[in-house]
């Protein structure tokens, strides 16, 4: 029983993860960038909820378009002033884009501290369970996961079915096949970025009800979303869906089962033994 | 231009051998952490600037030459400049069968895989008990500021003397070939692996002498003291500020950084950490390469070149 109570815990935790990595693999697959600051939108999203909901009440739900537009508008600026502008095809432009993430993390975490303080936070939200049989279903868990799925379907739509999703797609595929075929590949990345930044605070209202929270929490966020990438395959989808549920039910069985100093260690020692077995991912393509 | 940065660079050292003289309390405690980043800074430079394997992790070096010395110096009395040596040949004799694997990774695999490694070791040194299962351990007070002070001193110079060399041998040539194109080197006839090796078992080298040193700067040691991020990321910081794989880059990055963060942490402690990150995106647009190569580009240009 307790096993199934633990691969509920995991698989829930898995669908928030998943839509969390999808924004980060995007940005990935795009632009080639690992997105150094990826888990502090995650985080400051969350936190921004838990402070509108102790201030004014109101439901994270409904101030999911709210963030959802901040994240989309500030990784287009973000985009379209920074990242743009790195020189591209030299030595070093991954190196480059990785500091400029990374000190953008910075100025976040920063921004997020003088802004609503260090304390821990989250949104007492929905805190009762369903009952079913020895099984208790968190009711907060249960609605952040169904909100992630509807998203990321909604994500994996327009991806495959609209011109914009097309564009993108290409672009990751092949950029001089993108410009060839008369894309305008600056502006996809710009909506591209703009998208990771839009599901990373999507996915961090959700967390709100889930974690507590503080602004310097965003690398566990950036590690677990490059975990969830890694294990699936940068670049790859349904690759990530999977590598979430692996790495939620690793998270919630290793913390029950060893103790939860240890498990911190199981994001990574997850990603560095699918490095090194498949450095493709699991779904990956065999090239890397 | 060659003639007066060698001279400012030797007034900079001959400073920093007098500093202990003039300099005592916060003052001398930030020289040494000035030096002691800049140390780092190098160390880190090695395999990431010259050899391009960006690495997130070098820290997780630092605290295995902290706890060694450490426990050479708690539970087996050893003094502490000969329990540091050892805490350097530790994290040495980590690094190289760790490089073997690691580094068959790439790009930002590798670099994010070095920060797992990092994450790693610090959550194992957590709980073991031998390491007194993250409560930390104390250390007798040792023999003051002045002489860890002058270990690091002479370890960054080391560092710096060991860039140089890099810089002009062989090497240093097979570094930057297989930072370039690592396909290409190899079929050059670059012995790839163990160039890589190489590199990496000094950039661990580095930071494991200078940890137990900072363990008895500190003398009592915790995970998160000696497995700090912050001072990771300020040391990579540093060289990609200064100018990645040059000589001079760490310390010019160095000087400015720790200034620049002191006088910010100073007037603005609230929104510190913003105007760093803000200040670290800035730098990147306006000089990509960072300072030391734009001032070289400046000085050629002067020339005529």
């Amino acid at each position: 029983m307790v096993v199934l109570q633990l691969a509920i815990n995991g698989v829930l935790l898995g669908g928030v993860l998943a839509l969390s990595a999808l924004g980060f693999n995007i940005v990935f697959g795009v632009m080639r960038v690992v997105n150094l600051a990826h888990g502090d939108f995650v985080v400051l999203a969350a936190v921004f909820a838990a402070y509108a909901f102790a201030q004014s009440g109101v439901n994270p739900l409904l101030l999911l378009p709210f963030t959802v537009a901040v994240g989309f508008v500030a990784g287009a600026l973000i985009h379209h002033l920074l990242l743009r502008r790195l020189p591209g095809e030299v030595a070093g432009a991954e190196a480059s884009s990785l500091t400029l993430t990374f000190g953008l993390s910075y100025f976040l975490t920063g921004a997020g501290l003088a802004i609503f303080g260090g304390r821990f936070v989250s949104v007492p939200f929905l805190t009762g369970a369903f009952q079913i049989g020895p099984l208790s279903i968190p009711q907060a868990r249960l609605l952040a996961f169904g909100v992630a799925v509807v998203l990321s379907l909604a994500f994996a739509f327009l991806l495959r079915s609209t011109a914009l999703g097309r564009a993108i797609r290409a672009t990751s595929q092949n950029v001089d096949g993108a410009l060839a075929c008369g894309l305008d590949v600056d502006r996809v990345r710009t909506i591209a970025f703009a998208l990771g930044t839009a599901v990373a605070t999507a996915a961090g209202t959700l967390m709100s009800f889930l974690y507590n929270l503080n602004a310097q929490q965003g690398v566990l966020f950036t590690v677990n979303a490059f975990a969830v990438v890694v294990i699936g395959g940068l670049g790859n989808y349904t690759g990530a869906v999977l590598g979430a549920l692996i790495l939620g039910l690793t998270e919630s069985f290793a913390s029950y089962f060893v103790g939860s100093t240890l498990a911190e260690a199981a994001p990574y020692l997850l990603f560095i033994l699918v490095l090194l077995i498949a450095p493709g991912g699991l779904r990956g393509r065999r090239t890397t | 231009m060659k003639r007066g940065a060698s001279a400012l660079a030797a007034l900079a050292v001959v400073l920093l051998i007098l500093a202990p003289l003039r300099l005592n309390g916060y003052a001398m405690d930030l020289t040494y952490i000035t030096v002691l980043s800049i140390g780092l800074a190098y160390g880190w430079n090695i395999i990431s600037g010259y050899a391009g394997y960006f690495s997130f992790g070098q820290i997780a070096f630092f605290g295995v030459g902290a706890y060694a010395t450490a426990l050479l110096v708690a539970d087996a009395q050893w003094f502490w400049l000969p329990a540091a040596v050892a805490g350097g040949a530790a994290a040495c004799a980590l690094a190289v069968p760790l490089g073997y694997v690691m580094l068959r990774l790439r790009g930002p695999f590798f670099a994010m895989g070095m920060f797992g490694m990092a994450q790693m070791v610090r959550v194992l040194v957590t709980s073991i008990p031998a390491t007194g299962s993250g409560a930390g351990l104390f250390l007798p007070p040792g023999s003051g500021i002045t002489g860890v002070y002058y270990w690091t001193l002479a370890v960054s110079l080391g560092a710096l003397a060991l860039t140089m060399w890099i810089e002009r041998s062989a090497f240093g040539l097979r570094l930057r070939a297989l930072r370039e194109d690592e396909q290409v080197a190899a079929t050059l006839g670059v012995e790839t692996t163990r160039a890589k090796i190489t590199a990496f078992g000094l950039s661990a080298l580095i930071p494991g002498l200078l940890g137990g040193g900072y363990a008895m700067f500190l003398t009592y040691i915790e995970p998160d003291a000696v497995f700090s991020s912050r001072l990771d990321l300020q040391s990579i910081v540093m060289a990609i500020l200064g100018g990645l794989g040059t000589v001079w880059g760490p310390l010019v990055g160095g000087l400015v950084m720790t200034q620049v963060s002191e006088v910010l942490w100073a007037r603005f402690p609230e929104i510190y950490l913003m105007i760093f990150g803000g200040l670290l995106v800035g730098l990147l647009i306006v000089l990509p390469r960072g300072i030391v190569p734009a001032i070289a580009a400046r000085f050629a240009h002067r020339r005529g070149q």
